[in-house]
Formats: C-alpha cells, sequence, structure tokens
C-alpha cells in the first residue's frame, strides 16, 4: 500500500538517479568534431594575441608551428580588455571598458562585459567573448536550478567552484575565459577569479586583460576596505579610465556596477575618453 | 589629401610600445620647405633618423642649388635613400605632399619601406590605421576643394578611421599647405 512517505520517497530516489553532477552540470553538448585528433584540431583554429607575441627563446619547430597555427586560425581570439572588481566593507564593485578588438582592428566599442548570474551576482568576460558568454549563461542555469531545488540561494564560493569545474573538463580545448564571479552572499562580499586554464582564486581585488597592469596601479593605490560607497565607485571608475587612456586594446565605454545584499545595480555608463577629459580638467581647477 | 591649388597632411601624435601608449606628442609631419610637407609612419627610431638625414640633404642642397627643392625633386630623394638601404632597409612609410610649379599645383607620392613611388591625383593614406583610412578618404574626397573644405574632410577622415584603430589616436595635427603659408591645427580625439 502507498503511503504518502513512501511515494514521496520513491519521487526523490529517482529524482536523486537522475540527478547527477555530470550529466545536470556539464555541458555535454558541447560537441568534438568527428576527426582523428579533435584536441589538436580545436586548438589549432584559435589564435590568440598572446601566443602571437611570443616567439622568443622557442626552438625554430616551434615558432614555425606558430606561424602556421596565425594563418591557419579561424577563430581570431579578440581580447583586449580591462575588468576589475573589488570588494570592500559595504559590498563588491565592479568596473569594465566595452571594446573588442580583434588585432588591431576595434571590432566594437559596445561590447556588455557583465553578465549577470543572477539576482546577487556578476560575472564578468575577459577572453574569448563566446566562450565567456555561454559558461557565464550557462552558470546562471546551474544556480537557477541550484535554488529551485535546494530552496535556499547558491554561495558565490558554489557557484565558482562548479564553473571552474566545468571549465577544467574543457582545459587545452582552446577555450580563452578569464572571468570573475562577483557577488553578495551570507559571507558578505565574496570575489573569486575563474580561469580557462583551470585555476580559481580568492581575493580582495582583482583586475583582468590587457589593461590590468595600468588599472591595478590605480586600484592598488586607492584601495582600503573601509572605503565609502561613493569613493568606492569612483575608485573603480578612475582605474578603468586610466587603463583605457594607457592601454590601446581597452576602451569604449566604462560601466560601473555594485552589489550589496540587495542585488546588483548598474551605477553609471560613461564615455571613456569623456571621462578622460573630464578628470584632466578637474585636476587643473585642483591645481 | 590634395584640393585646389593646396594640399592637406593629418596625423595622429600617439607613440607607443605594442599595447602601452608612451607619449601623446610626438611628430611626424615634417616641414621641407615653404612648398613641401613630408610626414612619415612606422618605427620611431627610423622616423627621427630620416628627419635629421633630410634636413641635412636639403641644407646642403640649399648651399649648393642655392634655390628651394621642388617637391617631385625631394619625392626622388626620397626614394633613392630609401633603396640605398635596400637589404636592411628603414621601417617606414612616407608620404610627401607639396605645391608644384608656378601654378602651385598639388603634389602627392607616397612610398613603400624601399622606395617604390606611387603619385595619386586625391589622396594617400599611411600607417596601422591605412585600411580604414583609405575607406573614409575614398568616401569623402571629391575634386576641387577649397582649402576649409579641405580642412573639414581630412579631419574628419582622421578622426573615424582612428576610432577604428585600437593603435591610433591620443591626439592628431593637421596641416594645410596653400601658396599663402601652413595653417596648423591641433584635434580633439578619442583617448582610449
Amino acid at each position: 500500500m502507498f503511503t504518502l512517505g513512501s511515494v514521496l520517497d520513491n519521487e526523490l530516489k529517482s529524482s536523486v538517479e537522475d540527478f547527477s553532477f555530470e550529466t545536470e552540470f556539464s555541458t555535454n553538448q558541447l560537441m568534438l568534431p568527428n576527426i582523428e585528433k579533435p584536441f589538436e584540431f580545436a586548438q589549432s583554429i584559435i589564435s590568440l594575441e598572446k601566443d602571437l607575441d611570443e616567439n622568443d627563446n622557442q626552438p625554430m619547430f616551434h615558432q614555425q608551428k606558430k606561424e602556421e597555427r596565425k594563418e591557419r586560425a579561424l577563430i581570431k581570439g579578440s581580447k583586449g580588455t580591462t575588468t576589475l572588481a573589488f570588494i570592500y566593507e559595504k559590498g563588491t564593485v565592479v568596473a569594465v571598458d566595452s571594446r573588442a578588438t580583434s588585432g588591431q582592428y576595434i571590432a566594437s566599442q559596445s561590447v556588455q562585459k557583465v553578465v549577470p548570474v543572477n539576482q546577487y551576482m556578476l560575472g564578468t568576460l575577459a577572453g574569448g567573448a563566446a566562450d565567456c558568454q555561454f559558461f557565464l549563461g550557462h552558470l546562471g542555469r546551474i544556480c537557477n536550478l541550484y535554488e529551485l531545488r535546494n530552496n535556499e540561494k547558491i554561495s558565490v564560493a558554489a557557484a565558482s567552484k562548479l564553473l571552474n569545474n566545468i571549465l577544467y573538463s574543457y582545459r587545452n580545448y582552446g577555450l580563452s575565459v578569464g572571468s570573475m564571479i562577483c557577488g553578495y552572499d551570507t559571507r558578505g562580499p565574496q570575489l573569486y577569479y575563474i580561469d580557462s586554464d583551470g585555476s580559481r582564486l580568492k581575493n580582495s581585488l582583482f583586475s583582468v586583460g590587457s589593461g590590468s597592469p595600468f588599472a591595478y596601479g590605480v586600484l592598488d593605490a586607492g584601495y582600503r576596505w573601509d572605503l565609502s560607497k561613493e569613493d568606492a565607485i569612483d575608485l573603480g571608475r578612475r582605474a578603468i579610465c586610466a587603463a583605457t587612456f594607457k592601454d590601446s586594446y581597452s576602451g569604449g565605454t566604462v560601466k560601473v556596477y555594485h552589489i550589496d545584499e540587495n542585488g546588483w545595480v548598474k551605477i553609471s555608463d560613461d564615455d571613456a575618453s569623456e571621462l578622460w577629459y573630464r578628470y584632466e580638467e578637474k585636476e587643473k581647477k585642483n591645481k | 589629401m590634395a584640393g585646389k591649388n593646396c594640399v592637406a597632411i593629418a596625423g595622429d601624435t600617439r607613440f607607443g610600445v605594442r599595447n602601452q601608449t608612451v607619449a601623446l606628442d610626438s611628430n611626424r609631419i615634417f616641414k621641407i620647405n615653404n612648398r613641401t610637407l613630408f610626414g612619415m609612419t612606422g618605427l620611431n627610431t627610423d622616423i627621427l633618423t630620416l628627419r635629421e638625414s633630410f634636413k641635412f640633404q636639403m641644407n646642403l642642397y640649399n648651399l649648393e642649388e642655392e634655390r628651394e627643392i621642388s617637391p617631385k625633386t625631394f619625392a626622388h630623394n626620397v626614394a633613392q635613400t630609401l633603396y640605398s638601404k635596400r637589404f636592411g632597409p628603414y621601417f617606414i612609410t612616407p608620404i610627401i605632399a607639396g605645391l608644384e610649379g608656378e601654378d602651385y599645383t598639388p603634389f602627392l607620392c607616397a612610398t613603400d619601406l624601399i622606395g617604390a613611388m606611387e603619385f595619386p591625383k586625391s589622396f594617400v593614406v599611411a600607417g596601422t590605421g591605412e585600411e580604414s583610412l583609405m575607406g573614409v578618404c575614398e568616401t569623402f574626397y571629391k575634386e576641387n576643394m577649397e582649402p576649409d573644405e579641405l580642412f573639414e574632410v581630412v579631419s574628419q577622415c582622421l578622426l573615424a578611421a582612428v576610432d577604428r584603430d585600437a593603435l591610433s589616436g591620443w591626439g592628431s595635427v593637421v596641416h594645410v599647405l596653400t601658396k599663402d603659408g601652413i595653417t596648423t591645427k591641433r584635434l580633439r580625439t578619442r583617448k582610449d
């Protein structure tokens, strides 16, 4: 005879059996081409700017391979970006530029480099745009499923760990993802850096992209844990602005977001060049 | 770009090393004499060396010939200097613009890094953004423009092309050469 208890037990059991991390959380739908060495092919068709420069201290046949790869590359990785995020007392600040370059050609000045994962988590985009957009969107789906199943919000640490495991399984496939998962959960403001090489790092401030050295300069100089909200936002904006000025591959518009216990909010969206002229004038006035 | 009895040269003023911008005020367009302007793009050290080299050669020419060099002769001089380094070239792309003869007919010349000359009638482009520049100039160029209109067209072409090239920008300068002299103006460009 079926009791309520046993019916629920049966359902739970079957759902637990169906539910396995491999099928639910992985992206088995990414197929590999049906050829002899899919690995090598996947790596050979993408060429990233960083590969093209590192030809020194390599034996000749390596150099030749890189040249071949340059020509055969069907996907020209558009890197060139500056994104930064930092956590402070009152929440998390995320600031990004909006330029995409392929080689030295500016492909777009209006790329969305911040992808919302859910209402209180944002992911940033650096490296391959398509890769980041897909995997961050996928992360959003996973987080939603988690919330529905477990009736509690997923922590930033768990979400970043899920993405990390997925990306690790695609290691050496030529993916390029340099994303930061930023959010606010029960532990307070959280920030993790996730890489397509498989790294997952936790820190209070990160900057990713070709303009990151320039952004770190401004960020490290002005960062304190007990910043006010206004100062923190201004610091993020200034750091990206400095990076767009110094780095040719960053530019476009500067977007700043803030995450606190109520979720994420877009604070501002300014043209990078206008912002620079404005800061210059302010400096002159102060002098 | 050539107009009616006038020519204009415009260029950006960025000096960078790969992705990093080092200086915002590197001038790459030089006046040879009242009739000739000379611009170069490419390796900065070669630009500086050749500027001194051509200054020296022009001083010598003035002393020996006791007259100003004509743009066409100067262009040939440039080509010869570049070809003399055929197997160890200067990595530059020069552009010569001037007004030739009594009628002040516009003269344009561009060469490649080893001195192959080309004398177009309308406009010449060089640099990292040359493909963008070619497109915009082709669209906006028309014949027999007066100096003011020429200035507008050249400025807009440069600004548009520079905004699509990551390695150009950060300030720009436009020179317009007419029989009355050279007017120089600096444009406000994007600094990202």
